[in-house]
């Protein structure tokens, strides 16, 4: 590993066995002693290996179903692999699932802080970032309003304004500057630029060849678990277009 | 937030994080990524707004519910009770501890079920949403706990120094086996999800099996051994003989005491960490 390597991928394999009949609960165990289960493997991740470097920002792509959320799982410590080993180097800030994950019946500052205090920030982080949070996501006037009557884009403002105030040195993102109208999908993409000035490293996953050829130095493309193509961001894009179109 | 050419003024106030990375924060393991302190008392903080409605009279409430149960009961076993004195106490005591047993462990069970919205975020150690589910039962408990000496200290009969400290002693234990069965718990619930209708069944015979309505007198002794081997009925029966009756068990007894809550802790800890890292993929 050389010193600019962040979190290094070998061999990463992930496997989730689907029984031929789900039991969930101690009855159905119980009175399914004498009916054995199949279990049909699915191999989510196959022999992944690849390397993030520091200060750069690796994109993934690839279709539904190719691995990228598992893949950001395993690299955020989420889930367990079952072959591989994942060495990371730097702390982690993951962004996954924006939107889900907050407490209905909690106002955004109870949410700012029992999500930040999740993404690793310290109770005076969140007091010193509060109003910061807050302004990002344009919602001063409703921070004391439950989180249950705030729309999918209010919440999902607040997640990013959060994720942006919890950032360590790697941040993973999951479809980043996907949510939000175009004025606040122009400061992400603004404030993502100043992040990357600051040093951070960034992992993204997006479907949008646009994002990934306009912000990867590099990516990788996955189908079926393995990398398939490895390149610079405007070539991986070009590559998933491609798989995208139907051959004549 | 940091001055945009897009979208707003100079003037914003600016997110901490434009600082450079920073460079300490290099393992994930649960200690380094999430400050568990801060973590543990803002999922306190947040259960008990939720729970509550974030008002001070619903917290006002959490504090007298356990208070205003307490008069009640001293005031009916006084009436129904009277020729014994003691027995009301010992009723009192014991279903008070048997209610944060109960309620501690089935709140216990179901906390990384109930928290999977966190959990499916980011790593953070699970142990501490166990711990910080029990929070509202160990409030109840702790305010039950100061209205029963005070009383006793102002009605008597007045319990020792040594009385006053074992019983706290008590206390602990009996909050550490019910984290120990929780942490043990909420990690089987994600693959078993009616083992908490399983422990419902479980908890209602143990409630006849703990000597709470019935002094354990009554029991023939050669059956005492197999009653103490219940988590609660130790602590409810080592917590009366300090406050109320003045006598506080052997050595020998507090010693089987540790050991029992020394087992139940490894062996929930033990459990949780088996099955701990693959519980996300169970939710």
């Amino acid at each position: 590993m050389s010193a600019a390597t962040l979190i290094e991928v070998e061999g990463l394999s992930k496997t989730f066995h689907i029984p031929s009949v789900r039991r969930d609960t101690v009855r159905e165990h119980v009175f399914g002693l004498l009916e054995p289960r199949r279990w049909e493997p699915l191999r989510v991740l196959d022999d992944v290996s690849f390397e993030l470097r520091r200060g750069e920002t690796l994109g993934i792509m690839g279709r539904n179903g190719s691995g990228k959320s598992t893949l950001l799982r395993l690299l955020c410590g989420i889930y367990e692999p079952d072959a591989g080993r994942i060495r990371r180097h730097a702390g982690i800030t993951p962004i996954l699932e924006l939107g889900v994950g907050w407490n209905p019946e909690l106002d955004a500052i109870d949410n700012v802080y029992l999500m930040g205090t999740v993404l690793g920030l310290s109770l005076r982080d969140v007091d010193r970032s509060l109003d910061a949070i807050l302004e990002f996501a344009e919602l001063e006037r409703f921070a004391r309003l439950k989180l249950k009557h705030y729309s999918s884009g209010m919440a999902s403002r607040l997640a990013y304004a959060i994720a942006f105030a919890a950032v360590r040195e790697v941040l993973v993102l999951d479809e980043i500057f996907a949510v939000g109208d175009a004025g606040f999908r122009a400061r992400c993409e603004e404030r993502y630029r100043q992040l990357r000035a600051a040093g951070h490293t960034v992992l993204m996953v997006s479907h949008d060849p646009r994002t990934i050829g306009l912000f990867c130095d590099r990516a990788l493309l996955l189908d079926g678990g393995r990398i398939v193509a490895e390149g610079s961001g405007v070539d991986v894009a070009a590559r998933y277009v491609a798989t995208l179109t139907p051959q004549g | 937030m940091p001055a945009s050419s897009a979208t707003g003024p100079a003037s914003r106030p600016r997110l901490h994080a434009d600082a450079p990375p920073r460079p300490g924060l290099t393992s994930l393991t649960p200690s380094a990524e999430v400050a568990w302190a801060g973590l543990l008392w803002t999922l306190v903080r947040t259960d008990f707004k939720a729970r509550y409605h974030g008002t001070a009279s619903g917290f006002l409430w959490a504090l007298l519910k356990p208070a205003t149960m307490f008069v009640v009961l001293v005031a009916v076993f006084s009436l129904v009770f009277s020729s014994e004195p003691t027995y009301k106490f010992d009723l009192i005591i014991g279903l008070f501890l048997w209610d944060f047993f109960s309620d501690g462990t089935k709140t216990g069970m179901t906390s990384l079920a109930v928290k999977s919205y966190l959990l499916t975020k980011a790593r953070l150690p699970g142990w501490v949403v166990v711990v910080a589910s029990i929070a509202n039962a160990l409030l109840t408990l702790v305010v039950f706990a100061a209205a029963v000496v005070t009383y006793l200290v102002v009605w008597g009969p007045s319990p020792a120094p040594r009385g006053l400290a074992a019983f706290g002693a008590y206390l602990l234990a009996l909050a550490s086996m019910v984290i120990g069965i929780s942490l043990a718990t909420s990690v089987l619930f994600l693959r078993y999800r009616d083992l908490n209708q399983v422990w419902d069944m479980a908890t209602q015979a143990g409630f006849f099996v703990a000597p709470i309505i019935y002094p354990l007198g009554v029991i023939p002794e050669r059956f005492h051994l197999w009653l103490f081997l219940w988590p609660p009925t130790p602590v409810m029966e080592f917590a009366r003989g300090a406050l109320v009756d003045g006598a506080l068990p052997s050595w020998r007894g507090h010693l089987c005491l540790a050991a029992m809550v020394a087992v139940i802790v490894g062996s929930g800890a033990l459990v949780y960490r088996r099955h701990a890292p693959r519980a996300v993929e169970y939710l």
